[in-house]
């Protein structure tokens, strides 16, 4: 039995940080190339949505005149811990920090550019939808009292889309699966090892062979690995905690070198893998993987991952881009998140303000430029899915992709016609 | 006090060129390395031939630190920032891009190393 192939094409080049180097710049950087990539974006739309309104810069505001302005937003929120706190005079009981949302009703927003900022106000924008790192464009006017009363607000919107390819016949499946989470002690090897049994085709009779041949492609989408907590404290090791800890990864490496053998695969870092900390997270190096890494079909990648499988984009995270969203503002699920990203054109707009970011001076690489057809989330609790439109037509698939290691379950998506459904794995015993 | 007649430029040059004339023998009177000099005394750096056209470049090249269209100058390079706002279609002006790469101006902004 054949598998099936497809043409691959990788298009991380823009996030990785090989050529960057460090001169002490700050993230004023940053903003300003993303404040100026979006605002030129911007400005191209504006004609269109409201021809008749001047466009000015903040401090050109005029008391009463309706115009539009474009600048990036900072919400100001009462709860966000902050540094200086602890530094206070007055210690008033400060509620303990709870790490899942930092929203409180007072929340307000603040829209700034070179020349100034102004305080935001009015309905059409709330600031439980927005963050601090978002660029808009804003009709309104400067109210009595100071602050600009927002009358309409602009999103850059789906960026332009590649027309999603036609042509193929058969079914062709990518399987995603995140949070596997080797070496630590939620993980079941056997869900893991059935796992890779399916993929490769080892499990099942002829039927479900078949399907497995239909697999042409794996993508890892972070936390493949965790390395116990306890000897990453900083102490001494001694060399049995030093084997110790190569463990996990060489349990990885062993199940990775099982599927290489048969497919192409690429695997993304995450929070808990030996990657950097802060954004885009760069490829997990190739001597973690001696078996894997021998075989051409292993493709360690970067985080954000952006690729083409048969001229169909995808755009994926391991999930720290909506995890960090989710703690500053409120959507009724994960996949508006996701859609918002997308809306706005930024995979991390909460970068570098509370997401860990390099800091680039002269580009901002989670610009989205081209809308992809699959854009996937990793790390999350639960399987979620919704495919949404654009104003030009453009069409994604979104898929929240959840913990393997809490789940058992992974994501088959059809490069055909991008549906979506799950490989689910259970280890108990009935009795 | 002193009274302060007709040129009141000529009256703080000739002040100012006694104190850098007596600090400055250790190090050469150059305004890219009086770093620190500068920040406290921010019209006069060099020594008295050189000065006019030193302060006439940096005049030049500081209203381009400050101009807010080409971005925060803090951090980066005045030739990086310039290519900077080359690549993002700002059209900075060839003038400065020819002082930068002439090496007698001061290659970072006024506040670097002190912010």
């Amino acid at each position: 039995m054949e598998r099936v192939q497809c043409s691959y094409h990788s298009e991380d080049e823009a996030f990785k940080i090989g050529k960057e180097t460090y001169r002490g710049q700050q993230y004023s950087q940053i903003y300003f190339a993303r404040l100026h990539l979006m605002r030129t974006l911007l400005y191209s739309l504006v004609p269109h949505w409201k021809p008749n309104f001047p466009v000015c810069t903040v401090l050109g505001l005029e008391e009463g005149k309706e115009c539009v302005i474009v600048g990036t937003l900072y919400k100001h929120m009462k709860l966000k811990p902050c540094i200086l706190d602890e530094y206070s005079k007055e210690r008033s009981v400060v509620p303990l920090v709870k790490s899942h949302n930092f929203m409180h009703p007072d929340d307000h927003l603040v829209l700034e550019d070179e020349s100034g900022r102004v305080k935001l106000s009015g309905n059409p924008i709330s600031p439980s939808e927005y963050v601090t790192g978002n660029v808009v464009a804003l009709l309104g006017k400067e109210s009595g009292a100071g602050d600009f009363l927002v009358l309409e607000v602009l999103d850059a919107g789906l960026p332009p889309q590649i027309e999603f390819p036609l042509k193929s016949r058969e079914d062709k499946y990518v399987v995603i699966v995140s949070g596997l989470s080797v070496g630590s002690s939620n993980s079941n090897p056997l869900q893991v090892q059935l796992l890779i049994d399916h993929i490769t085709g080892h499990l099942g009779d002829e039927k479900e062979q078949t399907i497995a041949s239909q697999i042409t492609h794996v993508v890892f989408a972070g936390n493949s690995v965790e390395i116990p907590r306890r000897l990453l404290n900083g102490q001494n090791s001694t060399s049995k905690d030093l084997s110790r800890m190569a463990e996990s990864i060489k349990e990885l490496d062993i199940l990775l070198s099982q599927i290489a053998a048969g497919l192409t695969l690429d695997i993304m870092p995450g929070p808990s893998d030996p990657s950097n900390f802060s954004l885009p997270q760069q490829p997990l190096h190739r001597c973690l993987f001696p078996g894997s890494s021998q075989y051409n079909t292993f493709r360690s990648c970067t985080n954000p991952h952006c690729f083409e499988l048969d001229n169909v984009r995808f755009l994926g995270t391991s999930g720290q881009n909506i995890d960090d969203l989710e703690k500053y503002s409120d959507a009724k699920d994960k996949l508006e998140f996701m859609e918002r990203t997308l809306r706005w054109r930024h995979v991390a707009p909460t970068a570098p303000n509370t997401l860990g970011c390099y800091p680039y001076t002269d580009r901002d690489p989670f610009f989205i430029e081209s809308c992809p057809h699959v854009y996937f989330v990793g790390n999350q609790d639960k399987y979620e899915t919704r495919v949404i439109k654009g104003s030009e037509g453009q069409l994604v698939r979104l898929i929240c992709v959840p913990k393997f290691s809490e789940t058992g379950v992974a994501i088959m998506l059809n490069l055909r016609d991008l549906e979506c459904h799950t490989l689910s794995f259970g280890t108990q015993l009935s009795s | 006090m002193a009274t302060v007649s007709g040129n009141m430029k000529g009256f703080y040059r000739q002040k100012k060129n006694a104190i850098t004339k007596k600090s400055s023998n250790k190090s050469p009177i150059n305004a890219a390395t009086l770093g620190s000099v500068a920040a406290q005394t921010p019209a006069h750096a060099g020594s008295p031939d050189l000065e006019d056209e030193h302060k006439a470049s940096e005049v030049v090249l500081r209203q381009f630190d400050m101009n807010m269209a080409y971005g925060p100058c803090i951090g980066i390079t005045r030739l990086a920032r310039w290519e900077r706002a080359l690549r993002l279609g700002l059209n900075p002006p060839q003038e400065i891009e020819t002082l930068l790469k002439s090496g007698k101006v001061q290659a970072e902004s006024l506040w670097d190393g002190c912010i």
